[in-house]
């Protein structure tokens, strides 16, 4: 065998190596991308997704979204590093983001429950404005989270 | 109808810019010329050892200040304020790692350094900037 095919089968045989800079890039852009709907389109952006949300359409759908983010943002940094994906990213990503958003919602639930029972005025109006903030925070915790636990787990099995 | 009134979230946090990339270069750029050198460093330059993760970590904690004096539900302002303290950490620690790999004479990577520190300050940023959208709207609600 000669050796630049060595060199290759060697890089191809590494595990993938995440890095945070690669969720945080994709993490900006989603912001940026929610920031500006939400001023260009303050009334219909938040409606779409308070009316989604009501219809119970807003927990799968997040679900389906981060899932295949986080998915396509794995493959995408093998691809570039030219390494196999690994055991240990795989279930992590198939299992991270559904449990963050399923959380999220259930702090949600919590957090409509203590605005119903607060003394504010418009509580309707509020509920929407706990809903969007719920919906951009679980966003960010579904693709952040479960990078940084790879990069976790892959200091630690570095370690020990 | 679009609600321009959001955008003046985005130049507040756009001040951090100023001292953050326009400082330290305008301070190079006199410490230079008063010795009467002619070569100028970039930000990139400035910054290759991921100071920008140092930034990162006071908007974040400009972020939480904000989030902790809003009306939201005591929830939503636990789940921001970790949130947001978990990015600027993430980000200061690019720049531990970067001067811990220095000091210790392993290979360290200037490229690799700035392009991480670059990318969770973006991810800072943006996040402090849609909480601050939030924020306004929330504020606005209470107002009527």
């Amino acid at each position: 065998m000669s050796a630049p095919a060595v060199a290759l089968a060697a890089r191809q045989s590494r595990i993938v190596v995440v890095r945070l800079a690669d969720s945080a890039e994709v993490i900006g852009t989603l912001s940026l991308i929610y920031g500006a709907l939400l001023v260009i389109y303050p009334v219909t952006f938040p409606n779409l997704i308070v009316k989604s949300w009501e219809r119970g359409e807003l927990l799968p759908v997040m679900m389906l979204f981060t899932f295949l983010l986080d998915t396509a943002l794995y493959l995408r940094i093998a691809q570039r590093l030219s390494a196999k994906p690994g055991m240990m990213a795989a279930a992590c990503l198939g299992s991270l983001p559904l449990l963050v958003v399923g959380g999220a919602s259930f702090i949600l639930q919590k957090a409509v429950k203590y605005t119903l029972a607060s003394e504010w005025p418009n509580l309707h109006a509020r509920v929407g404005e706990e809903i969007l903030a719920h919906t951009y925070l679980a966003l960010v915790a579904a693709v952040f989270l479960p990078f940084l636990a790879i990069r976790l787990l892959q200091q630690f099995k570095n370690t020990v | 109808m679009t609600n321009w009134n959001s955008v003046k979230w985005l130049l507040y946090l756009g001040l951090y810019l100023i001292p953050v990339f326009l400082l330290p270069w305008a301070v190079s750029r006199s410490w230079v010329h008063q010795r009467g050198g002619t070569v100028s460093y970039s930000p990139k330059q400035l910054f290759e050892r991921g100071e920008l993760g140092l930034l990162s970590l006071v908007l974040a904690c400009g972020g939480i200040w904000d989030v902790l004096r809003s009306t939201f539900a005591p929830h939503t302002i636990a789940v921001a304020s970790v949130l947001l303290a978990m990015g600027g950490i993430m980000a200061m620690t690019v720049w531990v790692e970067t001067f811990c790999r220095q000091r210790s004479g392993t290979d360290w990577h200037p490229q690799r350094a700035w392009r991480d520190s670059r990318s969770l300050a973006l991810f800072v940023f943006s996040m402090a900037a849609v909480v601050e959208i939030l924020l306004d709207r929330l504020s606005r609600l209470g107002a009527q």
